[in-house]
């Protein structure tokens, strides 16, 4: 009894140390433990593979740096995605440092064989003014773009011919890890353009998002790691979201155990005192 | 181990966050005011490259004048840093709640009409029959107009209990994000900075 109550007040740094462990042991030496690909990632992935190829897709990098590495992973399956489907793909941001991952996304695309900048994809960059920018945006791409990052002349750029507003692009894609997400495209886009909208969000906002997803104002979700992983599942291309995906699982069984633990320590601490 | 400069400063970085869990530090300290100045002055350039490319370069090289008007009330909203004329700054701030508010009216459809038009559902699945119970009961859980009889309690009370089972999905799934950012930090560290991890 007394070293279950000594176990309930183990110093935080043995779990931190524990944690540590867990997540670098299966990324070092893989298990290769299975995992499902849920509805929402499959119906996400059919609306990018329904998109015929040559044609124009939005993908709106509204992430920042906290939480990047949970979302990114998504953005990159989509962007390898779309290139291997011969899309075309119009980065824009309503994040300051979405122009950033955007870039980076951007720089694998051109060390694909036969993409070129400017015709395949291209980075039009941040404009500040969250909801109020992207429905300007929506309304008209070219004059809140009117340059990219690079600085080239948007209405210039051989991807760009045809593009007015939002509704030009066949499918539109946003990721988010806030303001501006799902709630501002979907009022501002996905209920004033006949476009659809598919939406990659945080793993903490998942559960919020998804009413969206089951009322049908969205086409697909992605919430997280574990949807990008399930992403790169589906493009049959595993990636390092893929890898991650043994370490979430033994990180989730200690932190159960230490949940069921401490339980266990708190009613023998409180049986203790009771006597 | 690699010897690009750049993955040396982030893993650096990241080892000085890191040191957090140990105990509160001084390098913990400096490295997030550090952190703290740079997100600053990096969300600053890029504000101010939107504006030129977007209002600024327009007016002046094109004559866009429809430029002029934002312009002015973007700058009026720093007359509050001069107290004789900090009341300039209401009329932007006001004119920026009338467009925010205009915009946000189809809040309606999309968080209300759309959202209650996905509850009525055929209760002819398990499915079904969780999300409007759970919908009616949770609405319960919120009625206060009248005193509530002992039928309505019952139904409030199971509310809570959907209240609560939700804020676990939350919580489960707010520790789950947590994990994949040390997973990802972790990728990093071993994997392209010590290569431990095959990438």
């Amino acid at each position: 009894m007394d070293l279950l109550v000594k176990l309930g007040n183990i110093d935080r740094r043995v779990i931190y140390i524990l944690l540590i462990l867990a997540t670098l042991v299966p990324l070092v030496r893989p298990i290769g433990l299975p995992f499902s690909v849920s509805e929402a990632t499959k119906k996400f992935y059919a609306a990018v593979e329904q998109v015929p190829a040559g044609e124009t897709i939005l993908m709106a990098i509204d992430y920042s740096v906290g939480g990047g590495p949970d979302i990114h992973p998504q953005g990159q399956a989509v962007f390898r995605h779309a290139m291997a489907r011969g899309l075309k793909v119009v980065f824009v941001a309503f994040v300051t440092e979405g122009t950033e991952f955007a870039n980076q996304i951007i720089a694998e695309g051109e060390k694909m064989a036969g993409k070129t900048y400017g015709v395949d994809f291209v980075n039009l960059g941040y404009v500040p003014g969250s909801e109020v920018a992207i429905s300007a945006f929506a309304q008209d791409v070219l004059k809140v773009y009117p340059k990219d990052v690079r600085g080239n002349v948007t209405a210039d750029l051989p991807i760009m011919q045809g593009i007015a507003t939002v509704a030009d692009f066949v499918l539109v894609t946003e990721f988010a890890t806030g303001i501006p997400g799902p709630s501002e495209w979907i009022k501002q886009v996905g209920t004033r353009y006949n476009v659809p909208l598919a939406i990659g969000v945080v793993t903490v906002m998942g559960p919020q998002t998804t009413p969206y997803y089951q009322a049908g104002q969205l086409v697909g979700l992605l919430s997280g790691l574990k949807s990008a992983a399930e992403y790169e599942v589906a493009m049959k291309a595993p990636g390092l979201a893929t890898a991650a995906m043994d370490a979430q699982s033994i990180d989730h069984i200690v932190i159960v155990l230490f949940i069921i633990l401490g339980n266990i320590a708190y009613f023998a601490g409180k049986g203790k005192k009771g006597r | 181990m690699t010897s690009d400069i750049g993955i040396w400063v982030a893993a650096i970085c990241t080892l000085a966050m890191f040191s957090f869990l140990w105990k509160e530090n001084s390098i913990f300290r400096s490295f997030q005011h550090i952190y703290v100045g740079i997100a600053a002055g990096y969300g600053m350039v890029r504000q101010w490259q939107a504006i030129n490319n977007m209002a600024i370069t327009p007016l002046l090289t094109k004559g866009v004048t429809t430029w002029i008007v934002p312009i002015i009330l973007g700058v009026l909203l720093f007359a509050r840093f001069f107290k004789s004329i900090a009341y300039l700054s209401r009329w932007s701030v006001a004119f920026l709640i009338g467009i925010g508010g205009a915009l946000s009216i189809k809040i309606l459809e999309t968080e209300f009409i759309r959202q209650a038009q996905a509850t009525f559902v055929p209760m002819n699945s398990f499915n079904n029959i969780v999300l409007v119970l759970g919908t009616v009961a949770g609405l319960c859980y919120f009625y206060f107009t009248i005193k509530p009889s002992t039928a309505l309690l019952g139904v409030a009370k199971l509310g809570r209990y959907v209240l609560m089972i939700s804020f676990g999905a939350g919580f489960g799934n707010a520790v789950m994000g947590r994990v994949s950012l040390l997973i990802s930090r972790m990728q990093f560290l071993f994997g392209q900075w010590i290569y431990l991890i095959k990438m």
